[in-house]
């Protein structure tokens, strides 16, 4: 693989902020490398350290493979993503974090209290690095929540993570600056701190706020271009192949037309149609019907459907009858065919109509098995009624009807 | 003897507009062509023919398509006509047009003759219903039996002859085959599509005002 896998922090394999196995699988070394790397240069005024911390507050976190499959064009990926791997359900370097910040706070607040241990200012700093650290983790941990579900990752456990972050921080803040001031001077003072908080976020309030709107027309855009990556890919694979299947075939008038049909009715489902359950609507059925009809015998049909109801033994024996009834109309009868689906509470009718001449069903003979029993015997098994008008002139119409059965619990 | 009929066609594609002219009868004249929302206005308004052809999809304007070209056009609807073509099979497209005030509504797929015929029927005053619209209409004012307007003021329900029309056309009948069946004159049917067209457009029936509402037309 000539391309470098982007720059991020997967949440598999990591020791602590998974910084180390990120660079690995961006520079294409072992991560122990990188890692003893690290280590290595702590001693020199903790550079290994500080590279850590700035890699970690700047890479973002996620599945650099994952990324990179998601930069990828949209006609070229796969439409469903790959399994995700499980995560680690419980955040173990968290809660190991967060018991020793507690332990640090409880000796500070001993401290204190008057218990003399001479790390005073050791210990503030370690509180002041892990609560900052809590806090920036945590970041990042709504920024993945937003990555991995669209409800935008405010689980009420991060919301109080951040709040014991910043607590911990202001807490090892004040410490550390008032070492030798006695706790009441430590307490208006952080009054008088907060005080100077509020008056700053009030000045920042607006500017935070464009920031905010900002994202938010740029994650509308990005919605944009990725539907118009949609749209695209979708008429690439289908629009143009038929395009170019009508052109080679431009010789043969019947083949034209029939893929320019089947074309029109995809484009149409995917345009206006709600995709509905397999075996919930009559109105698909039908539709599906139509088009295998069109598709074999190569005739439009203009089809209205009024009303919809799920399918059951009944429907599907109209819709059986129904489609015997199209290819008769399509081939014994002359364009334009007509399909009428119409769904009442005590009973759902069709009718297929043509302008051919007709026939007479007396005069069908009796090895025609197409009308006499695939259409009208179906129906009437299913307790309907099936009947054939045929005016001089006027076309034939089929018309077919069964009852609806009773719902349960619900009178009719 | 048929009389000839002056209109003015609007649509973005100007492949479509010259298979339109092409496939129309002698007697239909094209005044006049524009391919989006402004050019439409300002074309019908110079003009004012007597029907206008128009595509639901328009681009330009306020991105209302054919139905803002009707609504900046509503004082003249006395004199100028207008009729919906459309490939979309969407409820609220054809629901919006409609109720803007356009005369008629049909689908591209119509033939030459049958566009020509709906052309003059709509100079004449008389609606144009595909078997589609007339299925929305259906859908819209339903089909249940109790269902059925009492008086002829009422605009929420339709009549129960009405049903019976909108049946007909939405299973392929034409007016002609439809007076033919029911056993009333061609005059009488074009009377019953005129009033359904009018409940179309004025009725408050909830389906229908959620289909409007979809497009902002209330």
């Amino acid at each position: 693989m000539t391309e470098r896998l982007p720059l991020r922090r997967p949440s598999r394999g990591r020791w602590v902020g998974g910084v180390c196995v990120g660079l690995a699988a961006h520079l294409g070394l072992p991560v122990v490398t990188v890692r003893l790397v690290m280590i290595l240069l702590t001693p020199f005024g903790g550079a290994g350290v500080l590279l850590y911390v700035w890699f970690w507050v700047a890479v973002p976190a996620g599945d650099p493979a994952q990324v990179a499959a998601e930069t990828r064009p949209a006609a070229l990926s796969r439409l469903a993503p790959r399994l995700r791997e499980p995560g680690r359900r419980v955040p173990l370097t968290d809660i190991g974090v967060g018991l020793l910040l507690l332990v640090a706070a409880g000796l500070l607040i001993a401290v204190r209290a008057g218990v003399e241990i001479d790390y005073s200012w050791v210990v503030p700093t370690l509180i002041l690095v892990g609560g900052a650290g809590l806090a920036w983790s945590q970041l990042d941990a709504v920024e993945r929540g937003r990555w991995l579900s669209r409800a935008g990752g405010r689980t009420p456990v991060s919301v109080l993570r951040l709040l014991g972050g910043i607590v911990l921080t202001g807490l090892g803040v004040l410490l550390l600056v008032g070492q030798d001031a006695p706790l009441e001077a430590l307490a208006r003072s952080a009054v008088a701190a907060l005080a100077v908080l509020v008056g700053a976020a009030l000045v920042l309030a607006p500017w935070w706020l464009r920031l905010v709107n900002e994202l938010g027309d740029e994650r509308a855009a990005r919605a944009r271009e990725s539907e118009r990556a949609d749209i695209a890919a979708h008429l690439h694979d289908s629009v143009l192949q038929t395009l170019a299947l009508i052109r080679a075939r431009s010789d043969d008038p019947d083949a034209v037309s029939r893929y320019a049909r089947a074309q029109e009715r995809e484009l149409r489902a995917w345009l206006y149609d709600d995709r509905t359950t397999p075996g919930t609507s009559l109105a698909a059925e039908l539709k599906d019907v139509v088009a295998e009809v069109e598709d074999t015998r190569g005739a439009a049909i203009e089809t209205v459907v009024v009303g919809d109801c799920v399918p059951d033994l009944a429907t599907e024996a109209l819709l059986q009858a129904t489609r015997e009834a199209l290819i008769n109309a399509v081939v014994h009868g002359r364009p334009p065919v007509s399909l009428y689906l119409e769904v009442a509470a005590e009973r759902i009718e069709v009718f297929v109509r043509d302008r051919g001449e007709g026939f007479d069903l007396a005069e069908v003979p009796a090895d025609r098995f197409g009308v006499r029993e695939s259409i009208i015997g179906r129906v009437r098994r299913r307790g309907g009624t099936a009947t054939v008008q045929n005016k001089p002139g006027r076309g034939t119409e089929v018309h077919l009807c069964v009852p609806t059965t009773e719902q349960e619990g619900e009178p009719r | 003897m048929t009389t000839d009929v002056d209109v003015v066609l609007v649509d973005d594609h100007l492949m479509f507009r010259a298979g339109v002219r092409a496939s129309l009868d002698a007697s239909v004249h094209v005044v006049g062509e524009a391919d989006d929302v402004d050019a439409a206005i300002t074309l019908v308004r110079a003009l004012q023919p007597p029907v206008v052809v128009l595509d639901v999809h328009l681009p330009g304007g306020m991105g209302g398509g054919g139905a803002e070209v009707i609504t900046a056009c509503a004082d003249l609807l006395s004199t100028t006509r207008f009729l919906a073509l459309s490939v979309s099979d969407a409820a609220e497209d054809v629901v919006a047009v409609i109720r803007a005030g356009a005369r008629g509504y049909v689908t591209k797929a119509i033939t030459g003759p049958d566009l020509s015929d709906a052309v003059r029927r709509v100079a004449g005053g008389d609606a144009v219903f595909s078997p589609r619209l007339a299925g929305f209409v259906l859908d819209a004012f339903g089909t249940a039996a109790g269902d059925v307007a009492t008086g002829d003021d009422e605009l929420d329900r339709l009549s129960a002859r009405e049903r019976e029309v909108m049946r007909l056309i939405a299973r392929g009948y034409s007016y002609r085959e439809v007076a033919t069946e029911l056993f009333i004159s061609i005059k009488t049917v074009e009377t019953h599509v005129s009033a359904v067209l009018r409940k179309l457009q004025l009725s408050s029936r909830h389906e229908l005002t959620r289909w409007a509402a979809a497009r902002r037309l209330l």
